[in-house]
């Protein structure tokens, strides 16, 4: 059990939970790293799909976007407790990724990326044109929720412990999952579909289930969105922001758990500090994709193996 | 009689031109998924190229007729070095990492146009303007030329890829790569020509419909969505179906924006799509076992 889940990890989580305490340490620089461990954890998310069960989804962002239109839609009437938002998001996510993959799910390779990726565009659409919702403007200026009745999440501090304490469940679960039984035949899958299905697995249900697991972890971070930053808008919902999620993977290392999150970390800080000096950012962010793919497919954590160090469990 | 004619019938014109236009950048699609095994996320950027390409050459000769024809060469070679830089290396992993390349490359151009070209939207005047009485009503005549000139790419390249060897060998490669390379064939320069053509082709597409719609940096990224939905409910690597599928969508569009405002059709589009998946899996005219 301490090797499932990885004690290893105990140090970083530690390091992360001291971090508020580092001198010097601005409310700037806390939101920074609220934004880079969400985003990290919905990266790696994404990589149980990508990396372990071998299905690009082009449509994650529609998963994070709505969980965090769940939540500003029930901050906005004025139900504050985080646990209502976060059941909301589960129901809401779970429902929607129930359909999509469904569907996508039938379909082999590409087309499970470019279906996710139109269902994705649907509820684009609905959120962009829906004036209930806000329109193309969001729900904007939530009040912050509530952790227990009285206990408000409204400074950086707060939320940040919050994000620590998401990133080091999604991670525990993830762990476990990909050591378990039903980790290792997603993995089948992605090595031989046929063999798997030869063997007697319903493929089917095994990528429904990773891809329903996938969508509500991406969810629940979504869900702690607006409490961060107090709006939801359409653009959490662009097929972009999907790529972009991708990209995190790609940066951090396919196939591993570890590696989307210091990707999505990456990213973030990445796009943060090149966008306050340069407009054009996106051309970095591109390029550096067209190089890791062309020179460095294993990501970040493919360095280690450059540096001498034992090389990468890709199955872990 | 009237509503038919002064609403129906313009509308339905509208469609088949904007059909015939989107068939030219699914066909690219589709014949590159075939062959290279990539679905190419930089396709909407080449089209978006091949408009700003036309404005920069109308600037420079003031003719529209010339742009038509240097724009999309320009846009092709350099369709043809990001094969040969940049795809030919991935041919050999999986499908998944010419996916993010193509995603990546397409950031890379959109956000460059916008640094070169600027972000606002611009108009490239017609050629010609001026319109003819057709079927008791009057129609431009740039969009009756554009539907002409797009039913007749359609026809030379469905002559191109029945008629012409270089057409057959190309079908071939999407049947079997590796055998026609055993063949004698020089497969890997077959690649970089289709490629070539098929970034030309969605220049073409841009070009020629930048004076009916406007010019600007995402305007690839509408349209690689319909091109995406066209090329799935088709079924993946049919020609006939790409085609078929565009003048659906197409037509639909346009019909449907006479009854309903722009994001009613946006859903309506999706929602026959995922009808057409539930009735038929594959799309119109995909086959079982075909690239999957």
């Amino acid at each position: 059990m301490s090797r499932t889940l990885g004690w290893r990890a105990a140090p970083v989580f530690a390091a992360l939970a001291a971090l508020p305490a580092v001198p010097g340490m601005t409310d700037y620089y806390l939101l920074l790293a609220f934004d880079a461990l969400l985003f990290g954890a919905v990266a790696m998310s994404l990589d149980l799909l990508i990396g372990y069960t071998g299905l690009v989804s082009f449509g994650h962002a529609a998963f994070f976007g709505l969980g965090a239109y769940a939540t500003a839609i029930l901050l906005e009437r004025g139900i504050l407790s985080l646990w209502a938002s976060l059941g909301f998001a589960v129901v809401i996510v779970g429902l929607y990724a129930l359909v999509v993959s469904y569907f996508a799910t039938a379909r082999r390779g590409i087309y499970f990326a470019l279906l996710t990726l139109v269902f994705a565009e649907v509820v684009f659409t609905f959120f962009r044109y829906t004036q209930t919702f806000g329109g193309s403007d969001g729900i904007q200026g939530v009040p912050p929720p509530e952790l227990l009745p009285g206990v408000t999440l409204d400074t950086p501090m707060r939320n940040y412990y919050l994000i620590v304490v998401y990133l080091a469940l999604a991670w525990a679960a993830c762990r476990v999952l990909v050591g378990s039984h039903f980790g290792k035949v997603l993995v089948a899958i992605r090595e031989n579909e046929d063999r798997a299905r030869f063997l007697g697995y319903n493929v089917q249900r095994y990528k429904m289930a990773a891809c329903m697991i996938s969508a509500l972890l991406t969810g629940l971070g979504g869900a702690l969105y607006p409490g961060r930053a107090a709006f939801a808008t359409p653009d959490l919902l662009l097929w972009t922001v999907s790529g972009e999620f991708i990209i995190m993977v790609m940066i951090g290392g396919l196939g591993t758990l570890t590696g989307p999150v210091i990707g999505g970390a990456f990213f973030i800080v990445l796009q943060e500090k090149v966008s306050s000096y340069v407009d054009w950012y996106f051309i970095v962010i591109g390029a550096v994709l067209i190089l890791i793919v062309l020179f460095m497919p294993k990501g970040l954590l493919g360095l280690r193996r450059l540096l001498g160090a034992r090389p990468w469990r890709a199955t872990a | 009689m009237d509503y038919l004619v002064a609403v129906l019938l313009p509308q339905l014109l509208h469609g088949f031109v904007f059909g015939a236009a989107l068939g030219l950048l699914a066909l690219g699609l589709t014949v590159i998924f075939g062959l290279l095994g990539v679905m190419n996320f930089a396709h909407g950027e080449l089209y978006m190229l091949g408009a700003y390409a036309g404005i920069v050459v109308i600037g420079v000769t003031q003719s529209f007729w010339v742009a038509l024809v240097v724009a999309p060469i320009l846009v092709g070679v350099l369709g043809a070095l990001t094969e040969a830089t940049m795809l030919r290396p991935l041919y050999r992993r999986e499908p998944l990492y010419g996916l993010i390349l193509t995603f990546g490359l397409a950031l890379v151009l959109r956000e460059g146009a916008r640094q070169v070209w600027g972000g606002d939207m611009r108009r490239i005047p017609a050629p010609f303007t001026g319109s003819t009485p057709l079927l008791g009503m009057t129609y431009p005549d740039y969009r009756i030329f554009l539907l002409a000139i797009s039913c007749a790419l359609l026809l030379a390249i469905w002559l191109f890829f029945t008629r012409t060897r270089a057409g057959v060998l190309v079908r071939a490669a999407v049947q079997d790569a590796e055998m026609l390379d055993g063949l004698g064939v020089d497969v890997r320069r077959l690649f970089t020509l289709t490629f070539a053509g098929s970034a030309a082709l969605a220049a073409l597409a841009g070009l020629l419909l930048a004076p009916v719609f406007t010019v600007y940096p995402q305007m690839g990224v509408e349209m690689i969505l319909l091109a995406f939905i066209v090329v799935i409910l088709g079924g993946m690597g049919s020609l006939g179906g790409s085609v078929v599928a565009a003048f659906v969508i197409g037509i639909a569009q346009s019909l449907f924006s006479l009854w309903m405002n722009p994001q009613r059709v946006a859903i309506a589009i999706f929602g026959i799509m995922i009808v057409v998946l539930i009735v038929r899996p594959r799309g119109f005219f995909g086959r079982e076992g075909v690239l999957e």
